[in-house]
């Protein structure tokens, strides 16, 4: 006769194994498996709308350090992704990725041009938040705080988030990829009024 | 020989085990991959509408309703082509019966594509106007109601007919002047005492996302990253910690009389609205109820129990009704643009460019208001309640370079007593949660390299 007790305990030792090497397999695999590296399309006409659908199109999406490739499920469909790794694969931009492809930045620098970059297509730009606030390349211009309006950002050294609406208390809505646990979504923020934020503007909106 | 064969039958049970574990442990994991893989991944149809209501106008100021309407279809990647949106206001004067239905125009503002109307003046009356408006993208079947509890809870804009006025003049930063007596403070970390510290390459340092005090002058700090409330009791040094279970995220707090202790958290599970979480003082989960809103920020206690700030109808709304955890569809139905005080009384705080506009509201009209002007740009109101006879506002001043809050005690003739404190915001807390005022004391929330912090100021009658 077996004994039960080392059949489920070796049961229960192999699922868990093998239920987390799968879902880890997964969960870094987003990338690889559903992402794109199409060339992006050169348009003259842009506007703050249309930054603001690509934006809300992200919203309820992951966030990946150094990421910047999501799909528009309205999940994280890789989440709980190790922290401060940029090589997980997982769905989502970082703030600065999200950013950029918002945006419609063009990868060299030097650049002011619009690139529509599609959701799935993996790219995070040239810059990190810390490069926006400096207001570095050639579409990004820093700004006064006091006159910013839908669609600019707000940067610091470590993070970058765009408004996407004033509050009647004078804070303000942000839409911004927050962190691993946060993913990419609206919040009523304070950065407008905090020092460690500074203005940066994208320039060459057509309206 | 037994021995061996019972070694044998326990190997044979452990290989055994081991297998179906793989095999099943395999199956399930695929079979989640296989759940979430069916979701839709292409561009979906996109309808979004925000509103900064005119809270507190002036006499010469229209009243000028504007709507940033976000609409694409699911094939217009770029967004830029918009859709045909229309939408009406339904408005009515305070105290009126009915809606009057006002068409909406499109045009652009911001640079953004607006539905707009300017509202005639015959509306306004001494009292000002209720509205709601109802908007819809019919290329795509979308609809939408602003705010959300439509007639029941409409907006409200009321006007200043008697404001004092108070001007700040340049503010000097650096000038701050008042003492504060620190009633709380724990180092970063994880250990007894402590305040746990998210920080990551590509994020800010977030940690002890909000506070409150209760009468008893006991100090309560979320530290969410422990899933933790320590608490301060008067005069004590040491925190005693109450557990508590939290998603683990920015959010903010509030200690009811009864002791219990009100979470609202900022982030939620997939296609669901944050929790607010109540818990008794030993920590124990009572009730957890999903706030209507996809954006809420504040939280606060009323007396007939907690209320929430919701985005996008900035109303404060009730999370119990008669009694009972309320519904969605009640949070909404019971939106109201202000804060309630004791006495019916209702405060509303308004940030108009450079100003301040606060106004106390009595019988559904504006008994008291001030129009508070600054030289240098004016960012969020973080406190505005009723003291005594008086008011205390808590407003940032910002430049590019320096940022500070002014604590301003208004009387009925204007200005009696301001102050600046530095903004002590080393660490991210929740946006709206840096102050609480309790009695003659207010408590601000703040943090440093080296840790969190609660200071309290005795505000002083001149």
């Amino acid at each position: 006769m077996m004994t039960p007790p080392r059949l489920a305990a070796g049961f229960a030792l192999a699922f868990v194994l093998a239920f987390a090497g799968t879902a880890t397999a997964y969960h870094t695999r987003f990338v690889a498996d559903n992402c794109n590296y199409a060339v992006p399309t050169s348009t003259s006409y842009i506007t703050r709308d249309g930054s603001a659908a690509v934006a809300l199109r992200a919203r309820h999406e992951g966030y990946q350090w150094a990421g910047g490739c999501w799909n528009d499920n309205d999940r994280d469909d890789a989440p709980s992704d190790p922290h401060e790794d940029p090589y997980t694969g997982g769905e989502g931009g970082d703030c600065s990725g999200f950013t950029f492809k918002v945006w419609r930045e063009a990868l060299d620098t030097g650049d002011a041009g619009f690139r529509q970059w599609g959701l799935l297509r993996f790219v995070h730009g040239p810059y990190t938040a810390s490069a926006f606030r400096a207001g570095a390349g050639a579409p990004n211009v820093t700004a006064p705080k006091w006159g910013l309006v839908k669609m600019d950002a707000f940067a610091s050294d470590g993070h970058i988030g765009l408004i996407y609406a004033v509050n009647p208390d004078g804070s303000d809505q942000i839409i911004e990829a927050k962190g691993e646990a946060y993913g990419t979504n609206i919040w009523t923020r304070t950065y407008r009024g905090s020092s460690s934020y500074s203005g940066v503007r994208r320039i060459g909106w057509s309206s | 020989m037994q021995s061996r064969l019972r070694l044998r039958r326990r190997s044979f049970a452990t290989t055994l085990g081991i297998l179906l574990g793989v095999v099943t442990g395999i199956g399930a994991a695929s079979w989640s991959v296989a759940g979430a893989q069916q979701a839709s991944t292409e561009p979906q149809d996109v309808f979004d509408v925000t509103h900064l209501p005119p809270l507190l106008t002036t006499a010469d100021e229209s009243i000028d309703l504007a709507y940033d309407v976000h609409c694409a279809a699911a094939e217009d990647e770029s967004g830029d082509a918009g859709c045909d949106a229309h939408g009406t206001v339904f408005v009515r004067p305070i105290g009126s019966a009915s809606f009057a239905a006002l068409p909406l125009v499109s045009r652009v503002g911001g640079g953004v594509r607006q539905l707009a109307v300017v509202v005639p003046d015959s509306f306004r009356g001494t009292r000002g106007i209720e509205y709601y408006a109802e908007l819809a993208a019919s290329p795509i079947g979308r609809r939408v109601t602003l705010p959300a509890g439509g007639a029941a809870a409409p907006h409200v804009s009321r006007p200043l007919l008697d404001s004092v006025s108070v001007d700040l003049a340049r503010h000097i930063f650096g000038s701050t002047g008042r003492d504060g007596s620190r009633v709380a403070f724990a180092s970063w970390g994880d250990g007894a005492g402590q305040a746990g510290l998210e920080h990551g390459r590509n994020l800010g340092p977030i940690g002890a996302s909000a506070f409150d005090v209760d009468r008893g002058g006991s100090v309560f700090l979320l530290d969410q990253v422990n899933r933790r409330v320590l608490r301060w009791d008067d005069g004590s040094k040491l925190a005693s910690a109450v557990p508590v279970s939290v998603n683990g995220t920015l959010a903010d707090m509030s200690v009811a009389d009864d002791g219990s202790i009100y979470v609202l958290e900022t982030t939620a599970a997939p296609g669901r609205r944050p929790l607010v979480r109540r818990f008794d003082d030993g920590g124990r989960e009572l009730v957890a109820v999903e706030a209507a809103e996809r954006t809420p920020s504040q939280i606060r206690i009323e007396n007939a129990g907690p209320v929430v700030l919701g985005r996008p109808s900035h109303h404060w709304m009730p999370m119990v009704v008669n009694g009972v955890p309320a519904s969605q569809e009640q949070q909404l139905e019971h939106g109201r643009p202000g804060r309630r005080f004791g006495g019916g009384m209702e405060v509303v705080a308004a940030r108009r460019g450079n100003e301040v506009r606060v106004a106390v509201i009595a019988s559904r009209a504006v008994t008291r208001s001030w129009r508070v002007t600054s030289a240098t740009p004016l960012a969020e109101v973080q406190l505005a309640e009723p003291w005594g006879q008086r008011l205390v506002v808590v407003a940032r001043v910002y430049d590019d370079t320096a940022d500070e809050f002014v604590v301003l005690v208004l009387g009925r003739n204007g200005l009696v007593d301001r102050f600046a404190l530095d903004s002590a915001d080393w660490a991210e807390a929740s946006a709206l949660g840096r102050f609480k005022l309790v009695g003659p004391s207010l408590y601000r929330l703040g943090s440093s390299p080296s840790g969190v912090f609660v200071d309290r100021y005795d505000l002083e009658v001149r």
